[in-house]
């Protein structure tokens, strides 16, 4: 548990009876809405707060009573943008190695690959502060991957890449992965973490609302069919006669419509439908995806509270 | 200790991308010395008078450019802290393989150093060009002066580039404490002539007890019960900061 107390402001329980463990190389999600809590936990996991009440351990150490211990496995991507603005982005990369104990040719040979990883080799000699604030963020990352700590802690890594960076990325983590280390990731992009992550725990207003592998979660009793179809010509007619079945989600894209449903009759339903439909060229069903579930999940704790 | 290396390395690796900060950390204080020291000293003529004994300017002032260099020295340190809090690294320093205190000690270390390195040029500076007389046997005392000035100021400056927020209001609190302190002390002008309002408040400020000790070691001047009290305090100080840091540090992070 982390209460913050701020003096002339009630106390705020940012992360409340959280529980969970992240088996050794593996790609673990923690995911929530903003100010769920999901960085107040890195920050806990990662040794910058202590918790209020509860024992939190990474590789078998306390990160209260052997915090340096805990520093020793792991390496952070914290959510705020964080490069030395008035460094070189090799001397970041070299600064970076340097704190965790790698040095000369090293730092140097590392420093190469991950030059050519995340295709930063041309802005090598430019200074933190010139950099644009997508490149902050990949040289950010990047420093990651000079060292090879077991557990690698990456707080919204992705936020503010362009789409081949956030590729190049994800495709990092996926080989650190299958190297043995282990991944702890905080996304909003719920498609990587579907992507990437083999268990996940979601988490809003400082509690677990669900915990469990991609499956489990997808699983957790929430019949959710998402149905795509193509129509050959004007589908306005057809939309109105899917309103019947009161879908979560209907959007019309040209002549494609997405809807989603919770039952399995009305997916039956509206199959049946487009199946006597001489407009219909094509249709897939396929279940929800982990951005369906998180929404329903939160939304429905929302509307609960 | 690598940790440690690792933080002054760093350091030096910031003020390498730019001469201003070795001409604030290392000549400011000197141009102190070399132009305000020598104009007041011509201005005066005679001298002053200190403890009953007549001294010049220039030999009053050196001890005072010495404390100089250990507050500019804190504020550019605390303004890094400013700035690496700022755009975040600050944070992901804490989570780097080293304890906090040595984090800190890295700082306060190189900050030592840019020190050292002033008082060897204030020294050369005060004897060779002013020819000032200086108590040599008590010069390790000096360096040790700067070097818990050096921590003191720099624990002091921390606890509020730690707790401030917005730039504009570090750089009027900075600013602030310089002119207040600094003028409001005995670090331009003896005490012993001020009215009693100045000179009262001036013995309660960290920036007297710390000049006025430094004065004793390099020149032999003051009443030495009086600059044992100082010390004292001066030490009090350098420890109540110190703590006050550590808690205004873990705020921060919160």
């Amino acid at each position: 548990m982390k209460i913050y107390t701020r003096r002339r402001d009630t106390p705020l329980r940012a992360v409340d009876g959280i529980s969970f463990e992240v088996p050794q190389g593996t790609i673990f999600g923690l995911l929530g809405p903003n100010g769920a809590g999901k960085s107040t936990t890195i920050k806990v996991l990662t040794t910058l707060l202590p918790p209020t009440s509860g024992q939190v351990s990474v590789l078998g150490h306390d990160v209260v009573a052997d915090p340096l211990a805990v520093r020793r496995q792991i390496c952070v991507v914290l959510q705020e943008n964080a490069i030395e603005l008035f460094l070189s982005v090799q001397d970041n990369f070299r600064t970076f190695a340097r704190f965790h104990g790698v040095t000369g040719a090293a730092a140097d040979k590392a420093m190469e690959r991950v030059l050519d990883l995340f295709r930063l080799r041309e802005a090598r000699k430019e200074t933190g502060i010139d950099l644009s604030g997508g490149m902050k963020r990949r040289v950010q990352v990047a420093k990651m991957f000079m060292v090879d700590k077991p557990v690698v802690f990456l707080d919204e890594a992705t936020t503010g890449m362009d789409t081949i960076n956030k590729r190049a990325t994800i495709e990092a983590v996926r080989e650190e992965a299958s190297r043995g280390r282990t991944i702890v990731l905080t996304t909003h992009m719920l498609e990587e973490a579907e992507e990437l992550c083999s268990s996940v725990v979601i988490i809003n207003h400082g509690r677990i609302i669900a915990q469990g592998t991609i499956d489990d979660v997808k699983d957790l009793g929430l019949r959710l069919f998402n149905i795509t179809l193509t129509f050959s010509a004007d589908p306005s007619r057809f939309i109105e006669r899917l309103r019947r079945y009161k879908p979560q989600r209907l959007d019309v894209s040209g002549s494609t419509v997405h809807i989603t449903v919770q039952e399995e009759r009305a997916m039956y339903a509206i199959l049946e439908m487009a199946q006597k439909s001489k407009n219909i060229r094509s249709f897939e069903v396929t279940n929800a995806s982990l951005e369906d579930v998180f929404v329903e999940l939160v939304d429905k704790k929302e509307t609960a509270a | 200790m690598n940790a440690v290396v690792a933080v002054m390395v760093r350091e030096y690796l910031i003020r390498r991308t730019s001469l201003m900060w070795f001409f604030m950390d290392l000549a400011v204080p000197l141009l102190y010395l070399l132009m305000f020291g020598v104009g007041f000293d011509r201005a005066i003529g005679g001298g002053m008078m200190m403890g009953g004994e007549s001294i010049r300017y220039n030999e009053f002032f050196t001890a005072s450019v010495l404390v100089m260099a250990c507050f500019g020295s804190a504020i550019n340190q605390s303004y890094g802290f400013f700035v690496d809090r700022d755009n975040g690294i600050f944070y992901e320093f804490l989570t780097y393989p080293m304890t906090r205190a040595q984090f800190m000690f890295g700082k306060i270390l190189f900050g030592c150093v840019m020190s050292l390195a002033q008082l060897l040029l204030t020294l050369i500076a005060a004897v060779a060009v002013l020819g000032v007389r200086i108590h040599y046997p008590l010069l390790p005392f000096v360096a040790v002066g700067m070097m818990m000035g050096t921590a003191a100021w720099f624990f002091f400056m921390a606890i509020f580039a730690f707790l401030i927020r917005r730039n504009d209001t570090f750089n009027t609190v900075l600013n602030v404490f310089y002119f207040v302190l600094m003028f409001l002390s005995s670090l331009f002008y003896p005490l012993e002539g001020t009215p009693d309002w100045l000179r009262m408040l001036s013995f309660c400020n960290p920036v007297t007890w710390q000049a006025d000790v430094m004065r004793w070691f390099l020149l032999g001047l003051g009443d030495p019960g009086t600059v044992l009290i100082e010390a004292l305090l001066f030490a009090v100080f350098l420890g109540a900061s110190f703590v006050v840091a550590v808690k205004a540090l873990e705020r921060a992070v919160e």
